[in-house]
């Protein structure tokens, strides 16, 4: 089990939460491609803690749980809220903060 | 007391001025006229006064006021200079400007702008008199500017009548066109002269420094000025559309003093004009050219007061073919006289005008012999008197410029000058006999003429008949005294007596014929001019000149201005301008399509940019190799 | 109070409006105010102009530093350059003040009091960085008074004004500082007075660049053909408060500015720049007279005119002989007089008739003689008539022309033909004739009378006896120029 496997899976996960952040548009589909992006992120500072046989890396990764349990309540409250807003969770629908262009 | 001649004028000028602002509608007859008349004449006294002084043979009279300027070597001073040639000229500018003044008391007297008239005719002789007193070229064309200004005003005194302003515009244009000439001379005298003074005594010493070709340059820049102010071609088509204004103006201004001024100023310049003798032969044959020029016009005219502005225009002529070539007493001198006949046959017209109400066509005028007496004798003196009939003035001030032609062998001028008195004659004895002698086509009340119109009429009559034996020279018996008077560097003559005699003689018999023909033409009955023949139709309407102007150069003006408005500055300019805006606008627009408010594509875009600075952090940044 | 006399004439106006403003006055205290600080400033620099010094250079100056570390400081003097167009501004806002007697918005009452201070604090700094931002704080007024109290298309306009001169005040800013920069290499300490900036040698290349950065600011403040389409319709949009302020101060301030910095700073390089500019102002001189005849709106006529004399001035500027030099000064203040007169005449006219087009005048003269006096007499004085101050200025632009090139005399001597055209035509159609409607035509007030008289009597004084204010600045124009000769005499 030598660390670049770790790194490579770390960067797979990486990208393909990337990947689905840019080009999905339903908004749980998104919330769950940012989890994926910061579950990769958790995985490497894991990995360097391990490495370099620094604690600390490991404390930022436990921290980071907890702040991502946080984030997704929050994040998921607020997909149920606009949802009963406008019956739909296609995040291309809300472009209202954009700028308004008369002419082609 | 010599800066009172001319300051006098001017507060008078400027006091009425005051007092007619004060309440337009007062008609303070005595106040204006007391003021107004008594200033010139008081002026007149002093002016005598000072040359008094002088033919008892004392030298050139100096005044300073106040410094003017003085910015490096340019100091100028408001100064006064009565020499020969300055008292000469000022004796009867303030004569005859009095005369006119009396004169024209009676002539406006029913006007409601009194007062404002006799202001703007008093800021004249203030600014004349400066011109002609002024010890400095720049005093002198202060005084110059300023005639002009006092001529647009007064020649735009009927205000109501815009064509009388369009006429008031187009003298102090072509005027101020004059200037501009006359204002690079100066500049360039100065300049030339490297700071040894700036006066007309300084300039004279040291006109030496300055080389021909440069002095030839200032020479004809100075006629510039000249052509402008004394209706010269090509300069000239100001003066018949300033009959517009009142004719004591007429008489005063275009006839015995502002016209004159550019032959003063050649006169004044003569230590210049000496070493330049080509552009003198330039300056000659323009004059010649004006002189016939006017003159073939005028026998086509009808109106009383074109017929003697043209005639104005071609005894002036004589003038600068005098001073053309050499002979700068002679023009003045025929400056002298001419202010006399020329203001009293303009004030005769008047008064014809006034008397017929207001009627300006000759061809409807007639027999008025009858009727104005006075005039019509005091007239006959003057037409005399122009057609240089001896013994009256203006064939002795003529003959001498005639003669000096000859003599210095440019025969063409002589033949010039001498045409060009036969048609004087006949120009002036058709409206002479038009008017006074002819049967009139139709019957009119004549309307009285005041005294004080008719008055002055008599003193310049005499002054016609008497004035031209001042300047009698040897070959007839006189002693050049006003020449030898005035002292100016003449350029000497040499012709025998028999030669002179019969110059004279052809200049006295082409004077009869000319009153002859005219005679014959006019004194029975007379016909208006008719526009049958195309060389008559070209006559009339006075060459087409003023048209070939207006197309030269008015109307590419106009078309530039409108060019510049409507393309220039919208376009070219403005459209340099409303490049970059349209740039900015349409990147903005681009750059706004990327805000979609989409938050997939932001987060593109901050993968996009993060990618970039990692990969230029790593890899340029040398954070790995 | 006389010891910060100079602080105290810029800020006083400045100070009245924040008073004023704060306390919220009304409207006839805020008259009262005004035209108080108007008066008191007068008054002092009427007091230094009594002890003032021809001979000295620079004098009642005030130097505290500011931000030190960046070195900006407060430095401000007054020598007879700045005195001349001092003795302008506080001369011409009572006037104003006088004109604006019956304006009830408040807002022309405080933004002509912003404009003091802005314009006298440009006039007085010494430091670039102050100037600088005097030069924006003149701006903002003229901003708000075209913005909003303009009229035509006025909204459009005052952006087109602001954007336009902004622009060449970015570039002024970048080089002033890159100097601020240069000094800091050359010396290890930041300033941006201009007694050190002065010592400083650049080296060719840079000092163009650098030299260009100014001279654009103000070329479009003067401006310079190709710079100007910003002026016409500022001023047809202009309320008469503005539009004098506009072309007899600010205008002039972009000569004052290539004065003071341009020679300042760059006088070599300024020989490098003088054949365009040169070029730009005899073009100037004649483009904008030519398009003045067609124009119908007096206003924007006067623009046209403000801007073909302001190139002649600027011609004599870098003509850099004595003559031109005397002349150009001359002419900042007798211009500023005449083009103050005639655009108060002109706001008179439209309070009167309620229009400034030609075609809607006429047959004045007959009806008020007093108004149709004062507004000849200050269209011919921007003609150039001999007896008014102008002429005297022109002449001596010509002459200096003349000694530096024949060719360029000549066409500096068309000056003599350019105003008369546009000018007598108007005269004929506004003034004369017969008017072809029956509006009333009530002549002066007395009260107008008396803000108009000062300018009369001004520019007739300054023409018939130039030797009574020429010696206030001929020496230290002298020697400013003789400086200038000295460190261009290294290169020609």
């Amino acid at each position: 089990m030598t660390p670049e496997l770790f790194f490579l899976l770390a960067s797979v996960l990486f990208s393909i939460g990337l990947v689905g952040l840019v080009s999905r548009r339903n908004l749980f589909v998104l919330y769950m491609s940012i989890e994926l992006m910061l579950s990769s992120v958790n995985l490497l500072l894991a990995t360097f803690s391990k490495v370099l046989g620094d604690a600390s890396g490991s404390v930022i990764a436990l921290l980071m749980i907890a702040v991502i349990a946080a984030e997704a309540a929050l994040f998921l409250a607020m997909i149920v809220h606009i949802y009963r807003k406008n019956r739909t969770v296609d995040s291309d629908t809300f472009n209202k903060l954009r700028e308004e262009v008369e002419n082609a | 007391m010599l800066s009172l001649i001319v300051i006098l004028p001017f507060f008078s000028a400027l006091l009425m001025a005051i007092v007619y602002l004060g309440n337009t509608k007062e008609k303070r007859y005595f106040f204006y006229t007391l003021i107004g008349v008594g200033t010139p004449a008081v002026s007149t006294i002093l002016s005598f006064m000072v040359g008094n002084t002088l033919l008892d043979g004392s030298a050139t009279i100096h005044h300073t006021l106040f410094q003017w300027i003085s910015v490096g070597d340019f100091n100028i001073e408001v100064a006064f200079m009565a020499d020969r040639l300055s008292v000469v000229m000022i004796s009867f500018i303030t004569f005859i400007g009095t005369l006119i003044h009396i004169y024209a008391a009676g002539y406006i007297k029913e006007d409601e702008s009194y007062g404002k008239f006799f202001s703007y005719f008093n800021l004249f002789m203030g600014s004349m008199l400066l011109l002609v007193l002024a010890d400095n070229p720049i005093m002198m064309f202060v005084g110059w500017e300023l005639v002009g200004l006092s001529s647009y005003l007064l020649i735009g005194f009927y205000h109501q009548e815009s064509s009388n302003i369009t006429a008031a515009n187009k003298a102090f244009i072509l005027n101020r066109v004059g200037d501009f000439g006359f204002i690079m001379a100066i500049s360039i005298l100065f300049i030339s002269l490297e700071g040894t003074g700036f006066t007309f005594d300084s300039i004279q010493e040291n006109i030496g420094m300055i080389d021909p070709d440069r002095l030839s340059l200032i020479g004809i820049l100075l006629f510039v000025g000249a052509m402008g102010k004394s209706a010269q071609i090509p300069l000239y088509v100001w003066l018949p559309d300033a009959m517009a204004g009142p004719t004591p103006v007429s008489a005063l201004i275009h006839a015995a003093t502002m016209v004159t001024a550019g032959v003063y100023m050649v006169a004044r310049y003569s230590f210049l004009y000496e070493l330049i003798p080509d552009v003198g032969i330039f300056i000659a044959t323009i004059g010649a050219a004006s002189a016939l020029f006017a003159a073939v016009i005028a026998s086509y005219q009808s109106d009383i007061k074109k017929i003697l502005a043209y005639s104005t225009m071609s005894q002036l002529g004589y003038m600068f073919i005098a001073v053309g070539l050499g002979a700068y007493s002679s023009g003045i001198f025929h400056v002298f006289t001419h202010a006399f006949f020329k203001a009293l046959l303009f004030m005769g017209a008047g008064a014809v005008i006034i008397a017929l109400h207001h009627e300006q066509n000759i061809f409807k005028m007639g027999g008025l012999k009858k009727e104005l007496k006075l005039v019509y004798i005091t007239m006959f003196i003057a037409t005399l008197a122009i057609s240089g009939i001896p013994p009256f003035a203006g064939f002795f001030s003529k003959d001498a410029i005639l003669v000096t032609a000859f003599a210095s062998e440019h025969y063409i001028i002589w033949g010039v000058g001498s045409l060009t008195a036969m048609l004087t004659a006949f120009y002036m004895f058709r409206l002479f006999f038009t008017v006074f002698h002819a049967e009139p086509t139709e019957t009119k009340k004549v309307h009285a003429v005041p005294n004080s119109m008719t008055t002055p009429l008599v003193v310049l009559a005499f002054g016609s008949a008497t004035a031209g034996f001042l300047g009698v020279n040897e070959a007839y018996g006189g002693s050049s005294w006003f020449n030898t008077f005035l002292a100016l560097p003449d350029a000497p003559l040499h012709l025998s007596h028999a030669k002179e005699y019969m110059l004279g003689g052809l200049n006295v018999l082409l004077g009869l014929l000319g009153m002859w023909l005219a005679y014959q033409l006019f004194a029975k009955d007379m016909r208006e001019v008719q526009e049958d023949k195309i060389y008559k139709k070209v006559i009339i309407n006075k060459f087409y000149i003023d048209e070939i102007y207006t197309f030269l150069i008015v109307k590419p003006l106009l078309f530039l201005s409108n060019f510049i408005a409507k393309v220039m500055d919208p376009k070219i300019f403005d459209g340099l301008i409303n490049l970059n805006v349209w740039t900015y606008t349409k990147s903005a627009v681009l750059f706004a399509k990327l805000q979609n408010g989409k938050v997939r594509y932001y987060a593109l875009y901050i993968l996009v940019g993060v990618s970039a600075m990692s990969y230029y952090m790593l890899f340029k940044l040398g954070v790995v190799s | 109070m006389m010891d910060h006399i100079l602080s105290n004439i810029i800020f006083l106006p400045l100070f009245m409006a924040v008073i004023l403003g704060a306390f919220g006055a009304n409207l006839k205290i805020l008259k009262i105010g005004a035209l108080f600080s108007s008066i008191v400033t007068l008054l002092l620099v009427a007091w230094l102009t009594y002890h003032f010094d021809p001979h000295a250079q620079m004098q009642f100056v005030q130097n505290i530093p500011w931000i030190q570390k960046s070195g900006f400081s407060y430095f401000i003097g007054v020598d007879a350059l700045s005195l001349v167009v001092l003795l302008l501004i506080t001369l011409l806002m009572p006037p104003l003040y006088i004109y604006m007697y019956h304006e009830k918005r408040k807002g022309y009452w405080y933004n002509m009091m912003l404009l003091q201070t802005g314009v006298t604090g440009a006039v007085l700094s010494l430091d670039l960085v102050l100037f600088y931002l005097f030069w924006e704080t003149m701006l903002l007024p003229i901003f708000i008074m075209i913005g909003k109290y303009g009229n035509g298309m006025h909204q459009y306009n005052a952006m087109k004004i602001i954007l336009i001169t902004i622009l060449g005040s970015m570039s002024m800013l970048f080089s002033i500082l890159y100097i601020g920069y240069m000094h800091f290499e050359t010396t290890g300490v930041w300033s941006f007075a201009l007694n050190d900036l002065s010592n400083i040698v650049f080296n060719a290349k840079t000092s163009i660049w650098l030299a260009a950065g100014f001279l654009l600011a103000f070329a479009i403040k003067i401006p310079l053909v190709g710079f100007h389409t910003w002026m016409a319709p500022a001023y047809g949009s202009a309320p008469t408060p503005a539009v004098v302020i506009m072309s007899a101060i600010m205008a002039k301030l972009g000569i004052y500015g290539i004065w003071r910095f341009g020679f300042g700073l760059f006088e070599t390089t300024l020989v490098y720049y003088a054949p365009t500019i040169i070029t730009l102002a005899l073009i100037g001189l004649l483009y904008y007279a030519v398009r003045a005849i067609t124009e119908e709106n007096l206003r924007k006529m006067f623009a046209y005119s403000s801007g073909s004399h302001l190139s002649l001035i600027a011609l004599g500027v870098f003509l850099t002989n004595e003559y031109a030099w005397s002349g150009s000064l001359y002419f900042i203040a007798t211009h500023a007089l005449a083009s103050a007169g005639i655009f108060l005449m002109i706001g008179l006219t439209y309070k009167r008739f309620k229009t400034v087009q030609i075609s809607s005048l006429g047959g004045i003269a007959s009806k008020a003689p007093k108004f149709t006096f004062f507004f000849a007499f200050f269209a011919l004085c921007i003609a150039g008539l001999p007896g008014t101050g102008g002429f005297v200025a022109e002449l001596l632009i010509i002459i200096g022309a003349f000694k530096a090139n024949l060719w360029i005399g000549a066409l500096t001597a068309t000056t003599m033909l350019s105003a008369m055209i546009y000018i007598f035509w108007m005269l004929q159609r506004t003034l004369f004739g017969t008017s072809n409607n029956n509006i009333e035509y009530p002549d002066l007030t007395m009260r107008e009378m008396i803000m108009l008289l000062p300018l009369v009597i001004l520019l007739l004084a300054t023409g018939l006896a130039p030797s009574l204010f020429m010696p206030i600045f001929e020496p230290h124009l002298n020697a400013t120029l003789h400086d200038v000769m000295i460190a261009i005499g290294g290169l020609k």
